[in-house]
């Protein structure tokens, strides 16, 4: 029977998702639209685009090539349920504004509102050399610090870099995930649109961070950016990428794909804050290589999307090269964060670590799942993996899928994994100090999470911070 | 490795294989693809150093001289049997081929 605690309770969980709606959620009317592709892909959808985009020949090609692949192969079967996905029912392509703008005030009305709402400007001037922001399937505002540019940084979005950087483009392109490596970046490789390019020259360290942000705004939408990151041999970045959509009864999907080639002793962290709205299909291929001394670490926060497959991978191909990959996964009612992340050694003496957080609650379902591989050869080579995980409730699920592959005899690989539920003791120890079991539980679980929100940018750790205890609240039961 | 591990093979007669055309061989269970890059012959094993599916009936491009596996799209440079993008990583194994007389001969070892 519903005693009146319950009810409340059920009150602040439907609190919850009205949070979202009145935060990031909301939609803007699509009024000025440049162009809405109609929903379904085809061959003709993808050569509007390239047509749209004016690219050169071999692009044309690659998009259809892509495409090919992706009708020729299967929908996965395993992970999440992908099988819900009507393909069919998707716009793979909208222009919200016929042009990039490196001035705000050009920016289209609507769309600087929703930006302006999310902080993007003001975070610009606080604390980033850098902002990229994409609305639909194109990136309608882009600005670099002039004093890096001047070093020759190239931060754009990867329209403007195919036209403008065509060499640096294609001499790189594709080479870290081919278009028919699975089949949604196949989809990605077809219908790419937007994304960032980032390249960085031997000896430039970029100190402030470089920032793109995703935003959906329509309905049964399809976003595909394409990122590509260089860094040369002793340069350094870290690029964050934020996203958000509004709330629909109907799904829409975002499927990227990210590379990143980081040259000898350079060094690349790439940051995600991962909060899209709970109908969106978040399925992403990132791949890193990192060359001899090279350093490359994923900081990777999963809390939004409806279901989430990513696994962050670093091929470490140089001796002495480093990976390292933070994963945090929160998965609520309805949600499905399959995360974690792959580490390839193959090479002498490198090294890695991957530390996987999850949490679920309230019925969600959090799965780590990941690679660790030693390639005969890559000798002296060591690798640490720890997965924890944190139920909150009896009605939430965890799983672990850990792959370990060792060819190599000299290697030193460790593994440990934890699954654990918050405890009456835990909660009575701290409410017996004060608190109340709200505030206990939240301070469990940013206890539990504190190896990863320590990584980020204090800017971003209160933001994450902030995000997880509007998730945690009402879950208490 | 000496000569004497070596075995030398007759795959077709040269006039088979043209420019851009291949050629699967089986020797002991072991299969080898012979591609005729623009006139010149390479070969390589058959197998793709990512996860040992086959690779010789992949996407041949006999200008570049490359291979893609038909799997997760790794190029492979036909000339040396490295790969040219992820996510394989380690080469394949190459094999000295020849024109003798009217035939092609591949050595094995």
């Amino acid at each position: 029977m519903a005693t009146p605690e319950v009810l409340a309770e059920k009150r602040e969980l439907a609190g919850i998702n009205a949070d979202y709606k009145e935060k990031f959620g909301f939609n803007d009317p699509e009024t000025g639209y440049a162009y809405k592709a109609p929903k379904g892909l085809s061959r003709e959808v993808v050569e509007t685009i390239s047509d749209f985009k004016q690219e050169p020949q071999w692009m044309r090609d690659f998009r259809l090539k892509a495409l090919e692949h992706f009708e020729q192969r299967p929908t996965p079967q395993w992970g999440g349920d992908l099988d819900q996905i009507d393909f069919e029912d998707i716009h793979y392509f909208v222009r919200a504004s016929e042009k990039n703008s490196r001035d705000w005030s050009e920016v289209p009305e609507d769309i600087k509102y929703t930006f302006d709402r999310l902080g993007i400007p003001e975070a610009e001037r606080k604390f980033l050399s850098g902002v990229g922001a994409q609305y639909e399937s194109e990136v309608v505002y882009h600005q670099v610090n002039e004093k890096l540019e001047a070093q020759g940084v190239i931060f754009t979005d990867m329209d403007t870099a195919l036209r403008e950087h065509e060499d640096l483009v294609r001499e790189h392109w594709a080479t870290v995930i081919p278009p028919n490596d699975n089949k949604l970046a196949a989809l990605n490789s077809a219908v790419w649109s937007g994304g960032s390019f980032v390249y960085v020259p031997a000896g430039v360290k970029v100190e402030m961070p470089l920032q793109a942000y995703f935003r959906i705004n329509t309905e049964n939408m399809g976003q595909f950016e394409r990122t590509l990151i260089i860094t040369e041999e002793g340069a350094d970045v870290h690029y964050i990428e934020g996203c958000t959509a509004p709330v629909y009864s109907t799904d829409s999907l975002h499927s990227a794909v990210v590379e990143i080639v980081a040259k000898p002793s350079s060094r690349v962290r790439y940051t995600t804050v991962q909060n899209w709205s709970q109908n969106v299909y978040n399925l992403v291929t990132k791949r890193a290589v990192a060359h001899e001394k090279a350093t490359m670490e994923w900081v990777d926060c999963n809390l939004g999307s409806k279901l989430t497959m990513k696994y962050p991978s670093i091929y470490l191909l140089g001796p002495e090269a480093h990976g390292e990959i933070l994963s945090i996964a929160f998965a609520g009612d309805g949600q499905h964060q399959d995360a974690g992340g792959k580490i390839i050694h193959g090479a002498p003496r490198t090294s890695s670590s991957i530390f996987s957080k999850s949490i679920s609650k309230d019925g969600g379902r959090a799965t780590y799942r990941g690679l660790l591989e030693v390639a005969d050869g890559a000798t002296e080579s060591r690798s640490k993996v720890v997965c924890d995980a944190l139920l909150l409730d009896e009605d939430s699920r965890s799983d672990t899928y850990p792959t370990i592959r060792i060819d190599e005899n000299d290697a030193d690989v460790g593994h440990e994994a934890t699954v654990s539920k918050i405890g009456d003791e835990q909660l009575f120890y701290l409410q017996a100090h004060g608190l109340d079991e709200e505030e206990a539980s939240k301070m469990i679980v940013n206890g539990f999470i504190e190896p990863v929100t320590k990584e980020l940018p204090m800017e971003y750790a209160v933001e994450l911070n902030r995000l997880i205890e509007l998730q945690m609240e009402g879950s208490i039961g | 490795m000496t000569d004497a591990a070596r075995t030398k093979i007759s795959v077709c007669p040269a006039a088979e294989l043209g420019p851009g055309e291949r050629r699967l061989v089986e020797l002991d269970g072991r299969k080898i693809g012979v591609f005729n890059c623009d006139g010149t012959l390479y070969a390589i094993e058959d197998r793709c150093s990512h996860d040992d599916g086959p690779l010789a009936e992949g996407e041949f491009d006999p200008a570049n001289c490359t291979v893609e596996c038909p799997r997760h799209g790794s190029l492979f440079d036909l000339t040396t049997g490295r790969p040219k993008t992820l996510p394989a990583f380690k080469p394949v194994q190459t094999f000295p081929v020849a024109v003798e007389g009217d035939a092609i001969t591949l050595e094995v070892s």
